[in-house]
């Protein structure tokens, strides 16, 4: 009877930890998602905005004692303001080139950047330890790390800001008008260039925040962003090109697909890295336009 | 080949293959191993080229390069199968693999095709980590010597497999598939109602740009003795493999080539001066490239240098 109950825990306890990274890859996705459905630009280099996020949250903490919770907000700032530059300088002379010299441009942007972290921090895996980090609470069968936990609800009201933000904010609904028809949007009077900016803003700024979330439950080291963003691109994949809800929904698959694989496969913490090439093949046999909605081919 | 043969071309190559020929006799043994190592280079910067004609961004060739490596490596383990033919059967492993992605990936929409290259060479590096019985594991594997440790052997089997990917690339370049290439790269609803079916040629592409990135991965194999998963299927050797033509200039024959002699100048300086991160130079130059230069030095030489040089009436 023992036996059938610990089963249970260990399902349950997967299914939690599942959720709790899900909250993470939805934060992470939804600015690659946002710039992709306005702009119509894979951003290549959206994980490194993480892992800038995530080095700025270990220093801020390392040097000045600052709590990673509050360093979400200048991590989110930080990234934004890095964003807009990155925006003004390289991405925006080359709108409207061919789509393949956008890509190389980031793909440049995060090889750049992954460099640069490792000339200047090392590759040294670094980690965020708290007062708190080491406390649990159990709830039932489950236990839940109160740092995931906290992750997870502000991981989760972050994508809630977002949305509010795309559906009641004059800008934010600029942004989903762009991403309809960018000619109709500048025909009555919506300044796309501006727009743009302002997204591509948001998304690395909603990236650095993630990043500050990625310091705290996961080593930071100059790949870091590499694998997130791997993953995340899986999740594009997965929920359709630049369709929000269906990356809130892949994320939710991604994570919980690694965490029952990382249970129930022998070895499966290892496995779990190869997962989302998996679901990337699998999604492009069975639906290549993702799981939700038929948007964008 | 006839319309564009003229004698300043022909004495030129004559001389460079005279040249090649004779390198083993002049360089020193390490000058002989830079010469090596920058070929194989040479031969993916060609590769990938290839595949782009079509328009399309492979960002895993390392999955490639590290499958031609490990089959050769396997073969020579489990029966023997001398060095070359282990080559040539990474080459053929790499293509049916090619096959397989690119029929998959090739008829969407191009950002699909990257995003799952990139999946792939880093699915293979978990595999290879979490299967140490079958392949060594992240200890790798090793072989002997390549022809006995005879260098200049070496030196002229990958002589032989450059001026082959050159050939194919010139063939290309000469024959009707150029024009097939350029059609779906320029824009893939024309090309189709055209008559070309650009799946077709965009797996056509992947599989030749597969056989000898393959190819020369089962070279490196056997030639440096040694290999890890973490390095064959790494994101620098993919990453090399395409900033090294877009440096020197895409869809052209030099441009790859000339690229890669750059780079590696560039990298070997780097390599001794800063101990971790040399690659940023890879990812600067993508960028100054797609900004500044976007047909490559090829295209600098030709449009801002030469003019100078030039005297009378410009004849483009």
């Amino acid at each position: 009877m023992s036996q059938v109950n610990m089963d249970w825990a260990s399902f349950f306890q997967s299914f939690a930890n599942g959720l709790l990274i899900a909250g993470l890859y939805a934060a992470v996705t939804l600015g690659l998602t946002l710039v992709l459905g306005v702009m119509g630009i894979v951003n290549f280099a959206h994980g490194e905005m993480v892992m800038l996020g995530a080095y700025n949250t270990f220093w801020l903490f390392t040097l000045l004692g600052l709590d990673p919770l509050l360093s979400i907000a200048a991590s989110g700032f930080l990234l934004f303001f890095v964003g807009l530059l990155i925006y003004r300088f390289t991405i925006r002379p080359i709108l409207n080139d061919p789509p393949l010299n956008q890509l190389l441009l980031t793909l440049g942007i995060s090889i750049f950047l992954q460099n640069l972290a490792m000339i200047l921090w090392k590759t040294d895996s670094r980690s965020v330890i708290t007062s708190y980090s080491g406390m649990s609470l159990h709830l039932g069968m489950v236990h839940v790390g109160l740092t995931r936990l906290l992750t997870f609800l502000i991981a989760i009201g972050l994508t809630i800001v977002l949305i509010l933000f795309l559906y009641k904010a004059r800008s934010g609904r600029a942004m989903r008008a762009v991403s309809e028809n960018n000619t109709a949007s500048w025909l009555i009077g919506i300044n796309v260039q501006k727009t743009y900016l302002l997204a591509f803003g948001v998304a690395t700024g909603l990236a650095g925040a993630s990043g500050a979330l990625v310091s705290t439950v996961m080593y930071t080291y100059p790949m870091v962003g590499f694998k997130i963003g791997l993953k995340a691109f899986c999740i594009l994949v997965l929920g359709g090109l630049g369709n929000i809800p269906g990356a809130l929904f892949g994320s939710l698959i991604l994570g919980l697909t690694e965490s029952f694989v990382g249970t129930y496969v022998p070895e499966g913490s290892g496995w779990a890295e190869g997962i989302s090439f998996i679901l990337i093949m699998i999604i492009l046999i069975i639906k290549p336009t993702g799981l939700v909605g038929t948007r964008r081919e | 080949m006839s319309r564009s043969f003229s004698w300043t071309k022909a004495i030129f190559l004559v001389g460079l293959a005279v040249f090649l020929l004779w390198v083993p006799k002049l360089a020193d043994p390490y000058f002989l191993h830079l010469t090596v190592a920058a070929f194989v280079a040479m031969i993916l910067a060609s590769s990938w080229d290839i595949l782009a004609r079509t328009g399309q961004v492979s960002v895993g060739q390392a999955g490639l390069f590290g499958i031609g490596a490990y089959t050769a490596v396997l073969f020579y383990k489990w029966v023997y199968l001398s060095p070359v033919l282990g080559m040539f059967a990474g080459g053929i492993i790499a293509l049916l693999v090619a096959a397989f992605l690119g029929t998959l990936t090739l008829r969407l929409r191009g950002i699909y095709f990257s995003i799952t290259t990139i999946a792939f060479a880093e699915a293979l590096s978990v595999i290879w980590l979490m299967t140490p019985g079958f392949a060594g594991g992240a200890m790798g594997l090793s072989t002997p010597p390549l022809f006995g440790g005879n260098r200049e052997q070496a030196y002229y089997l990958i002589l032989a497999l450059l001026a082959l990917v050159t050939f194919v690339v010139w063939l290309i370049q000469a024959t009707r598939l150029n024009f097939a290439f350029t059609a779906i790269r320029e824009n893939e609803e024309v090309a189709n109602v055209m008559g070309i079916n650009p799946t077709r040629y965009k797996v056509l592409a992947f599989m030749i740009s597969a056989f000898f990135t393959g190819f020369a991965g089962g070279f490196y194999c056997h030639y440096n003795t040694y290999i890890i998963p973490y390095e064959v299927f790494g994101l620098g050797i993919s990453i090399a493999c395409l900033v090294m033509p877009i440096f020197g200039g895409l869809y052209t024959i030099a441009g790859p080539i000339i690229g890669t002699i750059v780079i590696k100048a560039i990298e070997e300086y780097l390599r001794v001066t800063v101990s971790y991160g040399h690659q940023i130079a890879y990812g600067l130059i993508l960028v100054v490239v797609v900004l500044f230069m976007p047909e490559g030095l090829v295209g600098l030489w030709g449009k801002k240098i030469l003019p100078h040089f030039r005297t009378g009436p410009k004849n483009g």
